[in-house]
């Protein structure tokens, strides 16, 4: 899957999870970026990346993400 | 020794000067050898109970590194993590499991500890390679400007400093002056003024009237926060003449329109460590959950936080209201925004404002409060009866008292509305010399005519 379609999905799920329809995701966009993306709900998020895509993060994959930039590449590395 | 005290100036100004003589990689054992006597000053069993605690986190930091890959590696830091908190479980608890009250809790355990336990996270998460120099080590475990009462400061932030020790620059000197003046202007002039009688009310509950009830009640945030804003303030100035930064601990907490913004404003030090080593383990284990993860994860690290401060049921239930109205927001998020667009974003800001600061006081009460009943005695019989008479409002003080402590707390709020607009400390460098040493008599002045010296104690020593 290409980084590109990659964030497109991820751009619907911020959108869906976070009930914002402004939602338009890059591989720099980091939580300070965008309104709603909290501790709060950056679980949720997860957990609803994992459910679509079907895969699983462990804790510390989970920590290591500093942007949406890490995100895809954790992504594309779980489904190789 | 307290801040406020004369030992702490000697001390203080003794470790300056040595360590602006000695050679610069003498100056770690300088604030390490200062940091061991300001603890054991206090009482000899706190250092050792410290240097235990340091020595086995730095052995367990280096055990977790060691043993990367290996099976055995999860069983070291829960090892760990374990015995950190057995710890300081058995300090906090030993006065009620022995009946023994005179047994005296160890000053800054609940800090230092809290601090371990994030390192050895930080090196098992590998998020940072475990420390080999044990002075180094038991610097950033022990530094005495931040040993009492935080801020908790991470690896990252404080170990990296105290690796590259610098000399603080005139600047940064004349900075963590000015900051420890603003402490101290926040601690004496306004927190040690309105104490005895917000005490006074709180250990008199059941005879207190109503309106003195709900103005110790209103009165109590207050004095918490100028007064753990100053210790804040003191900590990070005196740190600064040493050319250390620490960690900043508050953030204008009574400008939040909610409890979630509230939290990330008060003690930031404190819950942005429950937020990544307790709130966020907690959400990863319960995500397939949904909502209700999160709502569980909240709740549990909001009473984590709450027994945190002290053993009781009324620390409980401290706890456990913030997560409720976290809880709360978080569900009612869209209501609020559409509340906020019909009635006006400013007036629902108001509105906003005060019940957060209503919320917080009012949870303060099981704060401060004996008990759970003695809480609930105090809030069923606040009274909002408008007849009430000027000696029941001011809950005792005399009108000086009232004056000069409600000047501070308007000079408070208005340094630090100007703070959030811009730099005000650095704006008064840039004025001509005559300007600034007016202004620095005059606060001076105002600290020695109107603040209450004699007072050591602040109010998180016992945490």
């Amino acid at each position: 899957m290409q980084t590109i379609e990659l964030l497109e999905i991820l751009s619907g799920i911020f959108r869906k999870v976070l009930k914002r329809d402004d939602i338009f995701l890059t591989e720099n966009t980091t939580a300070y970026d965008v309104e709603g993306w909290d501790s709060l709900t950056n679980m949720v998020l997860i957990g609803e990346i994992e459910k679509t895509l079907g895969l699983r993060f462990t804790f510390r994959e989970i920590v290591k993400l500093k942007n949406v930039g890490d995100l895809c590449h954790a992504i594309t590395e779980k489904r190789k | 020794m307290s801040f406020i005290s004369f030992e702490f100036v000697i001390l203080f100004v003794i470790c300056f000067l040595i360590y602006y003589i000695v050679q610069k990689r003498l100056r770690k054992y300088v604030l390490l050898a200062a940091s061991c006597v300001f603890i054991g000053y206090f009482n000899l069993l706190f250092l050792v109970t410290a240097l235990f605690v340091s020595i086995l986190t730095y052995c367990i930091g280096i055990m977790i590194e060691s043993a990367r890959a290996k099976r055995y590696l999860q069983t070291i830091y829960w090892s760990g993590i374990s015995c950190l908190i057995l710890c300081w479980s058995v300090f906090r608890h030993v006065d009620v499991l022995t009946g023994n009250a005179s047994f005296i809790f160890p000053l800054g355990i609940s800090f230092y500890t809290f601090q371990a336990i994030a390192y050895l996270t930080e090196v098992y998460w590998e998020e940072e390679r475990a420390e080999h120099n044990l002075p180094d080590f038991m610097l950033y475990m022990l530094l005495f400007m931040k040993f009492l009462s935080g801020p908790i400061e991470r690896p990252a932030d404080l170990l990296s400093q105290i690796k590259e020790l610098r000399p603080a620059t005139y600047r940064m000197m004349s900075y963590g002056l000015k900051l420890i003046v603003v402490g101290l202007v926040k601690k004496l002039v306004l927190a040690d003024h309105i104490s005895p009688y917000i005490d006074g009310i709180f250990s008199s509950i059941y005879t207190a009237s109503g309106a003195q009830l709900l103005m110790a009640c209103l009165l109590y945030p207050v004095e918490l926060y100028a007064d753990f804003s100053g210790y804040t303030d003191i900590a990070i100035g005196g740190a600064m003449l040493f050319g250390l930064r620490l960690s900043p601990n508050f953030n204008r907490p009574f400008v939040a329109q909610t409890t979630t913004d509230f939290w990330r404003r008060w003690h930031i030090s404190l819950s942005s460590w429950v937020r990544d080593y307790l709130y966020m383990p907690l959400t990863s284990l319960t995500r397939h959950l949904g909502s209700s993860g999160i709502v569980i994860s909240l709740l549990v690290t909001f009473v984590a936080l709450g027994v945190w401060h002290g053993v009781g049921l009324n620390f409980v239930v401290y706890g456990l209201i913030q997560g409720i109205i976290i809880v709360w927001e978080l569900k009612t998020q869209l209501v609020r925004k559409r509340v906020s667009q019909k009635i006006g974003h400013w007036l629902y800001g108001l509105l906003s404002g005060v019940r957060t600061y209503l919320v917080f006081a009012l949870s303060l009460v099981f704060f401060k409060a004996p008990t759970v009943q003695a809480a609930f005695y105090f809030i069923r019989h606040i009274s909002f009866q408008t007849n009430s008479c000027w000696k029941e409002i001011n809950i005792g003080m005399s009108d000086h008292i009232c004056i000069v402590s409600g000047s501070a707390l308007l000079l408070m709020l208005l340094y630090e509305f100007g703070m959030s607009r811009r730099n005000l400390l650095h704006q008064l460098e840039m004025q001509s010399i005559a300007i600034r040493w007016t202004m620095y008599y005059l606060i001076v002045f105002a600290i020695l005519a109107y603040g209450k010296l004699g007072t050591e104690n602040f109010i998180y020593l016992q945490f």
